[in-house]
């Protein structure tokens, strides 16, 4: 029975605001009321009654939507300001003290407190949804209806033996719903029982309509949820007055603490029903109220949330609000202090959904950008940069264009390859021929490097800046092994600048050993394509480097010799041997170049040099290949 | 000009905040402020918008608070009106003609009943010159008065009003204009002048631009373009004035004020940073560095506890005692221009274009509110003239929200250009936007268009640029290396011409690129030229696809005034008219196309099916100037309008930007109506007690109140108060040589103060024994007397005064009289 009247939880309040869901009222642990905007996500605004921690509240009940004031049919002025939808202002909030507070969250401020008519609790307030009335139900058992014009009690009646735990006003404003002992409705114009409904055996903590019909009209439902009971009753007010016990119910995991529902206006349209239990689940019902169903509904869709720990940790929802749209929601979940808004998509064909969050990052957010109103997007390490001559900057050269010049000229591809399987068996009696021991053993062990891929070796033979050396082992390295060669190479010359300098020279050597064989393969275009691109971008801005450096470099001696002008004039054999030094030193003095940056241009100068030949070697292989292939004989 | 009945165009996206000074109310909790051709008042502690004051019909010009009642605001308009007004309930009292455009107002405490007003001077009225005019306000019952009494105070003054400020106890008005600042005495009705040289040589701009007087003390405050602040002293002659300068801004000073007790001046500038000088010690300063914006006025509340900084990006930040900014209330951000179009973010149904620089502003339709803006760049914006930072160009969403493609310029003159295209994917763990590709110069010139393919299967993004190319991007799938990043797919152009734009058809089976006269129609799995068209002369300007059931028409603008149609299916022309159409936007939910076309200065809109040869919906002189920006934002609830002309707008709404970067929409009765259905307006009395011990006393001297109300015999009520008197007074009169010792005095005296209590127990004792009764009765009756309230309330009233009670009342009063407030009450009495 409910006469276990204060003991039970209804939990913290926790109410979306009407219509467009934009606000979240949450009363939380330490007695504050925090109202969070769901669109940003952020706090909105905080606010703590003089007694909050003797006086807690208990219950919250969002006001209707206040209407922008508006004259007598004001003339309309061809651009007017257009009349936004309706702010949602006043916040009624009941207090353990039995006193009834309204909030005004548009002036941030307490706009009135209804005092002195309750001697207990305040278990729940409801708006009238048209006049300005407020009904409270509190512990003393009592109901009272305040005027808000006047702010003070209008009416005030006794309503059951037992504490008022739950109120609902039906939609068009003509009936009360109370629970205490019993559900009670009553007519609010003569405040008569209309009907008596009996059947929860604990606390009532939940009454809604479920339909906005006439109550004469055998439509008019309503539900009733209850403390520790797992089902959710729906009433059917009968016209014969002969409503027993609930004609429906729905099955949930726990009780339920927070219902949002959309009311079907008629009888094709289904009842939508979202209900977050004290477990923290959502569960989504949709029925077709009509008549008693012997059978507890369950749920068409159950939605839980966990955290992203290694082992998930649910993260409890607090509130949904259904939307007009079927297949999103609003949710609010994580702790009553710092709670998460999101509007998701939730598959109603799927059973079970199951949301991953991060709920800690996501808390940390929230709180930055409540006064800036500014939103940092996450930017870290994973993300890729792509800059010119990488791949992906340029789309992959597919050969498209190529592919039937390539068909056409089958027949003296076939001469080629003889050509090259020639070339290939003098070229390896030649190593047989005169074996040099350091170099055999860089061309062996950069065989060994590109077959086994281990790049300590590959570092070691590419560290090589002898000219010589290079060219040797370049000679020396099998057929085969050339691709995989031109390869790493290539996936080298895409890192730093550095390694690009000494890579220029092996590029170099390479294509100046094989270009016969390269210019043999079939999917030539493919394979160099990315290093053609790349040395095009890179030797794009070479032009502009070329002459940056040569006015630095007139600009530099300028200062040299005006500065020698100025010190003296006898010690002309000394002024040579200083010359240098003193370059250096205004160098780095004047502009503010340091020296290795000097050193730097010379070692981009050379490297862009060399990308420079290869890019015309490499574009004349591409040429050769794919226009004149008959032209390379010739050359040989 | 057609106004239609049904479909009428209406302003959202907030007027410009920031045009001229807000003002604080004296108890603090309201900002008021000039927007476009209302005022509207601003809670500072939420920053929620309230009401507005509506009634002028031109530019508000000027807000200051009535200095004869702190309840009331004048406000000025280009209109030629002065209105009065109670903002607190929105209430327009008075409405003055003055009969010319004026351009601000100011007023003073000594001059009751005067307003003065900047007005154009009468003799030169297309010519820049203005004079300060005083004019009585006339006392008469009527609304409407006319004013025209102006009597001239001083002539060539500047129109900016900031340029012009009361003295010490409205003893003299100070006005600067150029290199000049004239101050008038109004009792010796003389003025005088004071220039500065020009001061061109070494760079120095002396120019003025603000002015401000101390309260309290002869002191003259003057900013400066070059950044300096000098303060004018002993001006009241000609020869021997004094002034000292301070010098920290480095741009010019865009506003001065002191506060209220002149011990401080503040001042702002381009650097957006509040600069607290100290008046006494004038080397000493205080910053708020870091407001996001130049600031552009400066208010102070009467009390001095807050102060409000307007910014050139159309917000109002309100600072708490200089230290902390408290709340900052955020119009639609009108920055240099828009680059982006607008653009509706599928996932939070939010319009978002540019907003701060480098960022992008995501903007509520339904609120009418800024959410948050998004900062792509993540670079410092330093606040200086002249210099060239990034800036968002571009800007893209895939279409379940789940991308975002950004692409950042910096423009710089004859340099090399840099581009950046920034792939933020939408993460959901997080909930925010991360970073996940980078392209550094994707394209060598500009990028004129960029969009997301429309179909669900690939994620695909087409850039095309001045350097004669179009990209495609796409995410990398699992077989590539780089999963999950973005790479460029393809490169493609057509006889090195330049595209211009590009648009894919709503299933994104086809991609089309203008290439100056020539549409290429592409496919965008196999990358083949599908066909050409082409229509001279002309280059294309904008392109669309059409949607559902009119999917084969692809439709292009091209700029030499021709809107062609064409036949996919046959490839070849289906229609074309002779149209100046700077824009065509496509209604994702139906086949309705909008073209805005430009025509003699002004816009026009058609609404049209491309099947159709009529259109739906024509507009002629839409706004002056061209529109530029327009976006279909899809409805949360679909109308359901059966009216042929506004079928249209049910699926969604129209929204667009004029040249005056106005955010403009259309609005249908049936919608008005709905809105106003919905609504209802809410009066709640809010008698709210200010103070703990207004709740005390205010209670206290409420019943009272009541008592003397209600009782007949208030002797009655009051029996045991002169009993506790008379013990005070005992102790207070007898001389202390006779009294005897403090301990035995004590109990005595804290008994007579006891002694109402205890007989108010015993009325409480009487009481519950009938409250018990009456319970008893109650539940006798069957849980229902209802009424009894009401009865309360409206008891007898013919009854009233004579010495019977009724129950209620008797109750009541026992009720008053169980609350025991004798300690207080005996504290009043003595």
């Amino acid at each position: 029975m409910a006469a276990d009247g204060g003991s039970f939880s209804l939990g913290l309040p926790c109410v979306f605001s009407p219509k467009s869901r934009q606000y979240l009222a949450l009363c939380a642990q330490d007695g504050r009321l925090r109202i969070w905007n769901t669109d940003i996500k952020t706090l909105n605004q905080e606010y703590v009654p003089s007694a909050h921690l003797s006086a807690t509240c208990t219950c919250i009940s969002w006001g209707p939507c206040r209407k922008a004031k508006e004259g007598p049919q004001r003339k309309k002025r061809k651009s007017e300001a257009g009349q936004v939808e309706n702010q949602v202002d006043l916040l009624a909030l009941g207090t353990a003290a039995g006193s009834v507070i309204i909030y005004s969250t548009v002036k941030g401020a307490l706009h009135c407190t209804l005092d002195a008519s309750h001697s207990g609790v305040v278990n729940c307030v409801q708006w009238h949804p048209e006049d300005c009335l407020l009904y409270s139900g509190s512990d003393d058992t009592h109901i009272v209806e305040w005027d808000l014009q006047t702010g003070k009690a209008r009416c005030k009646w006794k309503a059951d033996r037992a504490p008022v735990t739950s109120l609902c006003v039906s939609p068009d404003g003509k009936l009360l719903l109370s629970a205490g002992h019993t559900i009670k409705m009553w007519d609010l114009e003569t405040k008569d029982v209309y009907r008596k409904f009996t059947g929860h055996s604990t606390a009532v903590t939940t009454l809604r309509f479920a339909t906005t019909r006439p109550p004469d009209s055998n439509g008019l439902y309503f539900l009733s949820g209850a403390a520790h009971d797992r089902l959710l009753s729906v009433w059917q007010v009968r016209e014969d007055g002969k409503d027993k016990n609930s004609v429906v119910s729905f099955n949930l995991t726990d009780e339920p603490h927070h219902i949002d529902l959309f009311t079907s206006n008629s009888k094709e349209e289904a009842l939508r029903l979202a209900v977050v239990c004290k477990d923290g689940q959502l569960h989504l019902f949709e029925h077709f109220l009509n008549g008693p169903c012997k059978k507890p509904l369950s749920p068409l869709c159950t939605v839980q949330m966990t955290g992203v720990e290694d082992s998930p940790i649910p993260v409890p929802l607090l509130a949904a609000a259904l939307t007009t749209d079927t297949h999103s929601l609003l949710l609010a979940y994580g702790n009553h202090l710092q709670p998460v808004m999101e509007r998701v998509e939730v598959n109603t064909a799927e059973r079970h959904v199951c949301l991953t969050r991060d709920v800690h990052t996501t808390l940390s957010l929230t709180m930055e950008t409540t006064v800036s109103k500014v939103k940092t997007p996450v930017v870290n390490a994973k993300s890729k940069v792509v800059v010119p001559g990488l791949p992906g900057h340029q789309a992959p050269v597919k050969g498209a264009l190529g592919s039937e010049k390539r068909k056409s000229t089958d027949a003296k591809e076939m001469s080629i390859e003889e050509r090259l399987g020639k070339i290939e068996m003098s070229s390896e009696k030649g190593v047989k021929g005169a074996p040099s021991l350091q170099t055999d053993n860089f061309a062996v062990l950069l065989v060994q490097g590109l077959e086994s891929k281990d790049a300590n070796i590959l570092n070691k033979v590419f560290q090589t800046r002898k000219d010589m050396l290079i060219k040797k082992t370049v000679a020396r390295v099998p057929l085969p092994a050339v691709l995989p060669l031109v390869e790493e190479i290539t996936k080298r010359m895409q890192g730093h600048p550095y390694t690009a300098v000494l890579m220029v020279r092996w590029l170099k050597a390479v294509l100046m050993q094989h270009t016969s064989y390269l210019a043999s393969l079939p999917d030539l275009v493919f394979q160099l394509g990315v290093l053609y691109h790349m040395i095009e971008s890179r030797v794009k801005m070479f032009h502009k480097l070329t002459k940056l450096h040569g006015k630095l470099y007139l600009l530099m001696t300028q200062v040299v010799t005006s500065g020698n002008e100025v010190k003296d004039v006898d010690h002309t054999a000394k002024l040579v041997y200083e010359e240098e030094s003193s370059d250096e030193d205004n160098a780095s003095g004047d502009e503010g170049l340091p020296d290795e940056d000097s050193d730097n241009w010379e070692e981009d100068e050379t490297m862009e040099d060399k990308a420079e030949e290869g890019m015309r070697m490499e574009s004349k292989v591409t040429a050769d290949s794919d226009i004149e292939p008959g032209n390379e004989s010739e050359e040989e | 000009m057609v106004v239609h009945a049904e479909i009428r165009m209406v302003h959202r996206g907030g007027s410009k905040i920031n045009f001229r000074e807000p003002v604080i109310t004296h108890d603090s909790r309201f900002l008021l402020c000039a927007a476009g051709e209302s005022v509207n008042v601003y809670s500072t502690s939420t920053e929620e918008y309230v009401h507005d004051l509506q009634g002028h019909t031109d530019l508000v010009t000027g807000v200051v608070l009535n200095p004869s009642n702190h309840l009331q605001v004048y406000s000025c308009s280009a209109d030629g009106t002065v209105r009065l007004w109670d903002f607190t309930d929105a209430i327009l009292i008075k409405t003055f003609i003055i009969g010319y455009p004026i351009y601000s107002i100011y007023v003073s405490e000594k001059h009751g009943g005067v307003v003065f007003l900047v007005v154009p001077m009468a003799n030169y009225k297309s010519s820049e010159l203005f004079q300060l005019v005083a004019v009585h306000l006339p006392h008469s019952g009527d609304q409407e008065v006319e004013a025209r009494e102006l009597s001239a105070v001083l002539c060539d003054v500047s129109h900016h009003p900031g340029a012009a400020s009361f003295g010490r106890e409205g003893e003299y008005i100070a006005a600067v204009k150029g290199l000049q600042l004239e101050v008038f005495f109004f009792k010796k009705q003389k003025s005088y002048r004071f220039s500065l040289k020009s001061g061109m040589k070494k760079g120095a701009k002396n120019a003025f631009t603000c002015v401000s007087c101390h309260p309290k003390e002869d002191c003259i405050a003057t900013g400066h373009e070059d950044g300096k602040i000098r303060m004018w002293r002993n001006f009241n002659q000609k020869k021997e004035y004094t002034y000292s300068t301070l010098h920290w801004h480095h741009g010019a000073v865009n506003t001065l004020c002191f506060t209220p007790e002149g011990t401080n001046l503040l001042s702002g500038g381009i650097e957006s940073v509040l600069v607290h000088w100290h008046y006494t010690q004038e080397n000493q300063k205080d910053f708020l560095p870091r407001l996001g914006a130049a600031i552009t006025h400066i208010a102070v509340s009467p009390d001095g506890s807050l102060f409000c900084t307007s910014h050139s990006d159309n917000k109002i930040t309100i600072i708490q005692s200089c230290v902390k900014v408290s709340a900052v209330i955020q119009g639609l951000v009108k920055g240099d221009g828009v680059w982006t179009n607008l653009i509706i973010d599928p996932r939070s149904k939010a319009l978002v274009l540019n907003g701060k620089p480098g960022h992008l502003q995501f903007y509520s339709l339904h609120h009418d509110k800024q959410l948050y803006n998004l900062d792509i760049v993540q670079q410092e914006y330093i606040h200086e003239e002249g210099l060239d930072q990034f800036e968002v160009v571009k800007a893209a969403f895939d279409a379940r929200g789940d991308w975002l493609a950004t692409v950042e310029e910096r423009r710089k003159k004859g340099a090399e250009l840099e581009i950046n295209l920034k792939l933020w994917a939408y993460d959901e763990l997080t909930q925010s936007f991360v970073l996940n590709t980078t392209v550094t110069a994707p394209h060598e010139d500009r990028i004129t268009a960029m969009f997301f393919s429309p179909s669900p299967e690939t994620t695909m993004l087409v850039t095309t640029s001045l350097d004669g190319h179009f990209k495609a991007w796409l995410l990398a799938d699992h077989s590539d290396a780089n999963e999950g990043f973005w790479a460029c797919d393809f490169v493609g152009g057509y006889h090195l011409l330049k595209p211009g734009c590009c648009s894919f058809s709503a299933d994104g089976s086809l991609l089309s690129v203008g290439f100056q006269e020539v549409v290429t129609v592409w496919s965008p799995a196999s990358w083949e030229l599908l066909t050409t068209l082409s229509q001279p002369p002309g280059a294309i300007r904008d392109l669309c696809f059409g949607r559902l059931s009119c999917s084969k028409y692809l439709l292009g603008a091209s700029t030499k005034n021709q809107l062609c149609c064409w036949n996919l299916l046959t490839c070849s022309l289906e229609w074309s008219t002779p149209m100046d159409v700077s824009l065509l936007q496509t209604d994702p939910l139906s086949e309705n196309i909008a073209a805005f076309c430009s025509q003699s200065g002004s816009s026009d809109l058609f609404v049209f099916k491309p099947s159709e040869p009529r259109p739906l919906y024509s507009q002629k002189a839409l706004c002056t100037g061209k529109v530029q920006h327009a976006v279909f934002a899809p409805r949360d609830q679909m109308l359901e309008s059966c009216e042929e002309r506004t079928q249209w707008l049910n699926r969604s709404q129209l929204y667009f930007l004029t040249q005056h970067m106005d955010l403009l929409t259309f609005s249908t009765k049936t919608e008005e109506d709905r809105l106003l259905a919905s609504s209802k307006q809410l009066m709640v009395d809010d008698s709210v007690a200010v103070t703990p011990f207004y709740l005390l006393l205010g209670k206290h001297r409420g019943q009272q109140l009541e008592k003397q109300e209600a009782l007949t015999n208030p002797m009655a009520e009051r029996t045991q108060l002169p009993q506790g008197s008379i013990a005070i007074k005992e102790l207070l009169h007898t001389p202390a040589h006779v009294l005897p010792s403090a301990s035995f005095l004590c109990a005595m005296f804290v008994r007579s103060l006891l002694i109402s209590s205890s007989s108010a127990r015993e009325e409480k004792e009487h009481e519950e024994g009938e409250m018990e009764r009456e319970k008893e009765e109650e539940d006798s009756e069957g849980e229902a007397d209802p009424r009894l309230g009401e009865s309360a309330t409206w008891g007898h009233p013919e009854e009233f005064g004579a010495p019977a009670l009724t129950k209620a009342q008797e109750r009541e009063l026992r009720k008053v009289r169980t609350f025991d407030h004798s300690w207080l009450s005996s504290l009043l009495d003595c």
